[in-house]
Order: C-alpha cells, then structure tokens, then sequence
C-alpha cells in the first residue's frame, strides 16, 4: 500500500496540465462539455476537431483569457481559475500571431522578460540565444513589417518560450502559412520542443499536423472530447464514427449487426454480409451499425482472383481516378452496395496498373481492416 | 487607342482645373504679400519684403499670433487625454450605449457653428471668464474633438484584439498593456489629430469672434478687424504666415506618421 500511494505521488507530480470536468456555456450553448485530461510534462499534445468544436475555447480557459464555467484547471497542481493570465507562467502564441507591431523583433521576444522583471542586464544575451534558438540570429533590430510570414512565426515562438513557461500554447499559429511553410514549422515547433523539453498544447483542424508533432492528441466534436490517445492509436483505433471520419479518409458501409463471434461482427448491408472487428460498446445482433474501412486498407484489382486472400471482395466500376503525385485516388461505384462510391488509394502508380473511369474492378480488404461502430 | 487618349485628355483637365481652383487663392495671396505697393492686388506691383517687415513690426498683429498659438495648444493639450481615451473606447470595448454616444459626439458637427458659439458664450460670459484665451482654447475643443476621435478610432480599430491578450500573456498587468502596448499602437492617430486640432484651432474664426473681447482678440480676429478698416498688403502676409504655419505643421505630421496614416483616417 505505501509503495503505490508513493507512485500515486510522483505520478501526480509529473502531471503539468490536469483538466477536470471543465465547461464552458454562453448562456444555452455549451462551447465545450465535461473535459477532463491530463497532460504529463514534457509532452505536445494536439487538441484536434473542426470550427466550432470547443477547441480554442479550451485553449483560451488554459491561458486564462476565459474563466470556465464549470470544473477546474489545474497547472502544477494548483487550481488557476482565479489567476489572472499575466500571473500564470504560460506562452502562447496566437493564431495572428499578434506580435507588437511598433516593436523590434528583439523588442519583442524582451517584452515578457521585461514585464516578468527579469535581471535587466541578463535581457539582451537571453533575446538573443531565444533567437538564435528559432534561427533569427542577428535578425533583432528588425521591424515586424520588414519580416516574412515565416521570420514572424519565429518571433513569435521566441517571445512565447523566451521566459521558460511551464506550458507553450499553440493556437493555429500555422493555419494561414502556404503548405510547404506549414509543414517545415511543424518539424521546427518538434524540434524546438523537443529541445527545450516544455510542455506543450496545440490546437489545430489540421490531421496531418496532429499526426506529425504530437506525443499525444485530443481529437473534440460538439464541445466534447471524442478520444485522447497518441497519434498512431487515434489512427488505427479511432474511438468512434467521428474520429474515424475526422483522421484520415474512411468508406462507412451502413448496416445492422447480423451476428456477433466474440470481437468478429457479421454486418448485414445491402442483402451480403461483410465481416469486421467491434470497436468500443459495440451494437447488439439486430442494432445499426456502421462498418469503417480506410481507403488504404482497400485493394484494387483488374479480377477477383487477384483478392482471393482477402476476407470481403466487391465487384465495382471506376467513377474517377484522381492523380495526387504520390498516390491515385480511386472512387469506385460499388452495386453490392447500393451503389455507394468507394474511396481506395493505389501508393504506388508508378508500377501498378492504372484504371480509368469506366474500367470494371474488385475491392478487397481484410476482416480485421473493418472497423465496427454503433450508429 | 483614341478612346483612352481622350479619355485621358478629360481626366487630366479635371485635374488641371482642380489644382489651379484649390491653390488659386494662396497663390493670390502669397503674391500680393511680397508687392512693393500700398494695396493688395495681383499680380503684385513690384517685389518686396516691406510687409513681413511691417506685420513684423506690427506689436498687435504679433500678440494677436502668440494668442492663437496659446489658444490652439490649450486646445490640443485638453483634446489629447479625451479624445485618445475617448477614441479607443470606442473602438475597442463594448461600450453601453456606443452608438449613441458616436452620433452625440458628432453634435458639435450638426450644430451651426454661430448656435455653438452663442452657447458657449453664454456658459462662459456666466462664468465671468470671458476675455481670458482658455475658454476659447475649451471652445476650439468642444467644436473640433470630433476630428481628434476619428483619427484615434481609425488607428484603434485597426488594432487586433489579440495584442493586449498576447501582452497578458506576457505577463503584463492591464495598466501596462495599456501603456506599452495599446498607446504606443494608436500613437499615430494621436498624432495626426492633435496637429489636425492645432491647426484648426489655430485658424477658428467665428467661436473665437464670439468669445473675445478686445484684450484677447486671435489673429483671425485680429485680421478681420483690419479688413473692415482698410485693405493693405500686410493681410496678405499675415496669411502666409498663417498658411506656412499649417504647411509646417503637414510637414511635421508627414515626418512623425506619414502621410498615408492621416490620408486613411477616416
């Protein structure tokens, strides 16, 4: 007994972020439900979902900008609900970045070390190793306006961490870069986080940036948490219809449950059978149901006897061949399935045998690749 | 081809007789301020400095400047705290009542400035303060702070509310976002309508005509007291005087804010 109380503790000491049961409602609309998770620290989550999910409002609770109307946030343990945002040792940076237009760079990235009452003279040696840290070395006495879009991220990242925060907020700070730039700041913000070790909270409606730097992510719906999980797990196992649909491109194949073999499900759909894997509280035999397949666990192929090892195969038509450099994608009219188009990835178009509209083709995929929800 | 040509050839006689109306009557002016006569005409009649020397010599015309200029900055000094507050709050907070309270700011606007004037002349003359230059200075304010909050409001609403969360976030307390950031932010508008007050209040005619006696009479006052005696040449100079004066304070906005700021307020 004394040993696990023990482990309790340092377990309770390594939690940076402890989010319990919070709400938020603007009169009758609930902006976010019941959130509760806990971040250990050092760790990058993502917090993921679509507008309107409850994403940011959770993020701005985090920060203090809002005050939740329910349930408590604590940071190093402590509750923050009556710490105004000045007071708690976060760095944020915001979607428009919101540098200090009639400010330096170097101006910048001071101003919290500044209004924190640092060391004065330790101010212009810390600004400089912060910027050396985003790669701006020797970009200090630069105007904000005389920067790029890129150069300001950096500036802004170096006046969230310069003050060594107990937690870095993320909020869409990328949304408004062009994708290339996108994604070389999303390798920059690991590596930098990863470096310094800060925990870290990122919001985004991005799956691939949710996918590519985090440790952990938060998927929400409605202004509710859907699944925490880390990123491969939210991606092979999604918790329900709407992560499945969120990450990733995913064909559901509506039906009732058939019958039930221990995790195998037998999803009656369309007058066939289709075998597939339950996933959570799964239905009852006679229940609706929706059986989930990703479009890269799909194969395609000129013949049936081609998929004779895979569990369910379907004849279809080719509606479209969509060519996308690394990869083609295919949206296949299946009539065993009342006509329903079908979404297949081919990854490798170079060697395999191309399709065009109107070629006739068999799908086919694994029992196991057949995830099943409840509707 | 032709089509654009004489398109072009209507748009640049516009804008030929546009210039020369909006600058005729300074050039008017400035000539017959450098005549070597005894009138003022145009074009002058011989070229010299007579009349600066005389306006230079001239105690009551040179005191009757000092006191515009004491009128036109306590004027700017009042409208400074009231407009910029003023200003951002209404850009920035959700105000109660903010919309009535735009439309009551832009009363002075509505009201004929000779009904203002009449007003003010009244509460002041109650007072037993008139013939003293601040209730005129007060007076230029009340009529022209309509001017000082535009400019604030234009630089205010440009403002991302972000900046003062991300200054929070920094770990500054609401007073010093206010002064290191919001401030500095909407400095530019507070420029420009300061000097926009200056010079305004530098030239008000009528509200200062009302308020006056002979004691503290402004130079425009000042000047339209000689033209209803005679017309001489040092008019003329006095006005270019005047007309430098807000020439140099353009030239002042242009090197603080740039043009373009002032240009853009709406």
């Amino acid at each position: 007994m004394p040993a696990a109380s023990a482990e309790r503790r340092v377990s309770r000491e390594s939690i940076a972020v402890s989010v319990r049961d919070v709400g938020m409602a603007f009169g009758d609309v609930h902006a976010v439900r019941n959130a509760s998770f806990d971040l250990p620290k050092g760790k990058f989550l993502t917090i993921l979902g679509p507008s309107g999910s409850g994403k940011t409002t959770l993020l701005r609770m985090i920060a203090g900008f809002d005050a939740p109307t329910s349930g408590e946030i604590f940071i190093n343990n402590s509750p923050v609900s009556a710490v105004p945002p000045h007071r708690r040792a976060i760095g944020m940076v915001f979607q428009k970045l919101a540098l200090f237009p009639h400010m330096t760079a170097a101006e910048n990235v001071a101003f919290p070390l500044k209004m924190r009452r640092h060391d004065a003279r330790a101010i212009p040696e810390k600004v400089e190793r912060y910027l050396q840290l985003v790669r701006l070395g020797g970009y200090g006495g630069r105007r904000i306006n005389e920067l790029s879009g890129g150069q300001q991220q950096r500036v802004a990242i170096a006046r969230a961490l310069v003050f060594e925060p107990d937690l870095l907020l993320l909020d869409e700070p990328l949304a408004a870069l062009d994708r290339k730039l996108r994604e070389e700041m999303q390798l920059e913000f690991r590596r930098i986080q990863k470096e310094l070790g800060v925990t870290t909270i990122n919001v985004t409606h991005d799956q691939r940036e949710a996918l590519v730097v985090s440790d952990e992510v938060i998927v929400m719906e409605g202004g509710r948490i859907q699944q925490k999980a880390e990123p491969v797990h939210a991606y092979r196992s999604p918790a329900n219809t709407f992560v499945a649909n969120f990450i990733g491109v995913t064909n559901f194949i509506e039906g009732v449950v058939a019958a039930r073999d221990g995790a195998l499900v037998s999803v009656a759909a369309h007058g066939r059978t289709l075998t597939g894997v339950a996933v959570g509280d799964a239905p009852a035999t006679g229940g609706a149901c929706a059986g989930a397949v990703r479009a890269e666990q799909i194969r395609i192929a000129p013949r049936a006897d081609a998929l004779d090892r895979l569990d369910t195969v379907l004849a279809g038509t080719v509606a479209d061949a969509i060519f996308e450099g690394e990869r083609i994608v295919y949206e296949v009219r299946v009539p065993h399935l009342g006509d329903q188009l079908v979404r297949v990835f081919d990854h490798d178009p170079v060697n395999h045998l191309q399709f065009s509209p109107g070629d006739s083709v068999c799908l086919g995929w694994n029992a196991r690749d057949m995830h099943v929800f409840k509707k | 081809m032709t089509g654009s040509r004489s398109k072009s050839i209507v748009i640049w006689t516009f804008v030929i007789t546009a210039l020369v109306m909006l600058s005729a009557p300074t050039i008017v002016v400035l000539g017959a301020s450098f005549t070597a006569g005894n009138i003022i005409t145009f074009p002058p009649e011989g070229l010299s400095l007579k009349w600066y020397g005389a306006i230079a010599q001239a105690s009551d015309l040179r005191q009757a400047f000092v006191r515009s200029l004491i009128v036109a900055s306590i004027c700017t000094i009042v409208s400074i705290p009231v407009g910029t507050l003023a200003g951002i709050a209404l850009a920035k907070y959700r105000v109660r009542f903010a919309r009535s309270i735009q439309i009551y700011l832009l009363l002075p606007f509505t009201i004929p400035l000779i009904g203002s004037g009449i007003g003010m002349m009244l509460v002041f003359g109650n007072m037993g303060v008139l013939g003293s230059l601040w209730p005129v200075g007060i007076a230029c304010c009340v009529i022209n702070l309509p001017f000082m909050i535009w400019a604030v409001t234009a630089s205010a609403s440009n403002l991302s509310p972000d900046l003062e969360l991300a200054a929070a976030n920094c770990g500054a307390p609401p007073l010093q976002r206010f002064l290191y950031i919001t401030l500095p932010a909407v400095l530019p508008g507070v420029i420009t309508g300061s000097l926009l007050m200056f010079i305004l209040a530098l030239n008000e005619f009528l509200v200062s005509l009302l308020l006056v006696d002979a004691r503290s009479v402004t130079l425009p006052v000042q000047i339209y007291n000689s033209i209803r005696s005679i017309i001489t040449p040092d008019l003329a100079a006095i006005s270019v005087v005047f007309i430098a004066s807000a020439a140099i304070a353009i030239a002042v906005l242009d090197r603080l804010v740039g043009l373009d700021i002032f240009l853009k307020s709406k």
